[in-house]
């Protein structure tokens, strides 16, 4: 083989190179639709006083109070919606009222429901604090929990429960009894339909059913009836995680807003994704730091009425306000 | 024989000294592969404190070390925080004692 023909070869060979990553990145990394979101404050610190936290994880807002699950504390924190201390409930233990490892929150009609890791239950509250009743066990058995990661509740007051040791998501009646399930108990899987470590849920407007499939770095969404509806993160959303637009890094939390876009907390990216209701790429905000805008590990996210939006910035023990900066482009 | 008020302040003293030194906790530092978050830090947390005589556990999530303090009289060895953290989903890559009072 002379070498002309060596590089012609070597020509080629660079060719096909470029053009599968152009390819790649063309099919793979979505541009934004929208501009990043507008860093407006932040509060919180380490410590186990009001206002302070100790492994901040799930956040919610309802009627102008944000509730945070302050993990390590064991107890749920209530601020106003510029991060003014107003009131907390819970303390570490199993007995009702108690808290252990509460986890990602959901507020329905008044109450507010705490996914509790260590004590395999979801528990009811009064958004006073009142607590109001228990559902599941430990277990693997229907209607049990292995570490309950994250709820959604339904119109009808159905749960969905993020079941994370057990690899499923349940759908209970507010009793607590058996519905349905997705995932196979206990099965870790890549494919449509199967979970690997699943930590949260959220329920669109239209009743879609988002899974925030954790350590497989996608999110799944599937419809009222059960039927797999997709997924994303990554190219074909089978575990590849990266740093682009629309990868994940470990998804700790799906939230959806009145609209229905659906928000991502990307804890190993450092920052909040937002899609729309199809799992479009729109934009995405948050860099690593302990600055202004900066997260050490974005775990949960939760928007507002108005379109403002809450983030837990786990590792500075923190809580974000963010608000949408404007739309650009197409 | 009889014992002057210091021999008696010296003799409990030391009796005192040498209780706390028996009854002092154990601890252990384990190294964890594919600690990536709370979720599976809590999970390793979760099961460890399931072990009996283990009575506090620190996960550093990012350095994958976990401290395990173990009271004293307790059987934590290396098969059983293995098992524990094989359950919890993930891999013991390291197991030792470290030697009171240099823990941090």
């Amino acid at each position: 083989m002379n070498a002309k023909v060596v590089l012609k070869i070597a020509r080629n060979l660079v060719i096909v190179t470029v053009m599968l990553v152009v390819g790649g990145w063309l099919a793979f990394v979505p541009s934004a639709k929208e501009s990043p979101y507008r860093f407006v404050t932040a509060w919180g610190e380490k410590g186990n006083g009001p206002g302070q936290f100790n492994d901040p994880i799930g956040i919610a807002v309802a009627d102008g109070e944000v509730f945070v699950s302050d993990s390590r504390n064991g107890r749920i924190q209530v601020f106003d919606l510029d991060g003014r201390f107003k009131r907390a409930f819970g303390t570490p233990g199993e007995e009702p009222g108690k808290l252990g490892r509460p986890m990602n929150l959901a507020i329905h009609r008044g109450d507010l429901y705490v996914a509790e890791y260590f004590n395999d239950r979801v528990q009811v509250f009064g958004l006073d604090g009142t607590p109001k009743r228990i559902v599941g066990k430990p277990g693997s058995g229907p209607g049990e929990f292995k570490a309950a990661g994250g709820v959604a509740v339904a119109a009808n007051g159905d749960l969905f429960v993020a079941d994370f040791y057990n690899h499923r998501v349940q759908q209970l009646k507010a009793d607590g009894s058996f519905v349905r399930q997705w995932g196979t108990t206990g099965k870790i899987g890549v494919w449509a339909g199967e979970f690997n470590y699943p930590t949260d849920v959220a329920l669109a407007p239209d009743g879609t059913l988002y899974v925030a499939d954790g350590y497989n770095d996608r999110i799944q969404a599937f419809a009222p009836e059960g039927g797999f509806r997709g997924k994303w993160g990554g190219p074909f959303a089978i575990n590849i995680f990266g740093p682009f637009n629309g990868w994940f890094a470990t998804a700790t939390r799906v939230a959806v807003d009145k609209s229905g876009n659906v928000f991502v907390a990307d804890f190993y990216n450092q920052r909040i994704q937002k899609f729309n209701a199809d799992g479009a790429f729109l934009t995405s905000f948050g860099t690593p730091g302990q600055g202004p805008g900066n997260f050490n590990y974005a775990i949960a996210v939760a928007a507002a009425e108005d379109g403002t939006v809450f983030a837990v910035d786990y590792g500075n023990n923190r809580i974000q306000k963010w608000r949408p900066a404007g739309r650009v482009g197409r | 024989m009889k014992m002057t008020w210091r021999q008696t302040v010296l003799i409990v003293s030391l009796l005192l000294m040498s209780t706390a030194a028996v009854a002092a906790p154990q601890v252990y530092k384990l190294g964890v592969d594919g600690l990536a978050c709370p979720f599976c830090a809590y999970g390793v947390e979760k099961k460890l404190k399931a072990v009996k005589g283990v009575e506090k556990v620190d996960v550093d999530i990012k350095t994958g070390n976990v401290i395990v303090t173990v009271v004293e009289g307790a059987v934590f060895d290396q098969a059983t925080a293995k098992k524990a953290v094989t359950e919890a989903g993930f891999t013991l890559r390291g197991f030792e004692k470290i030697p009171q009072g240099t823990s941090k």
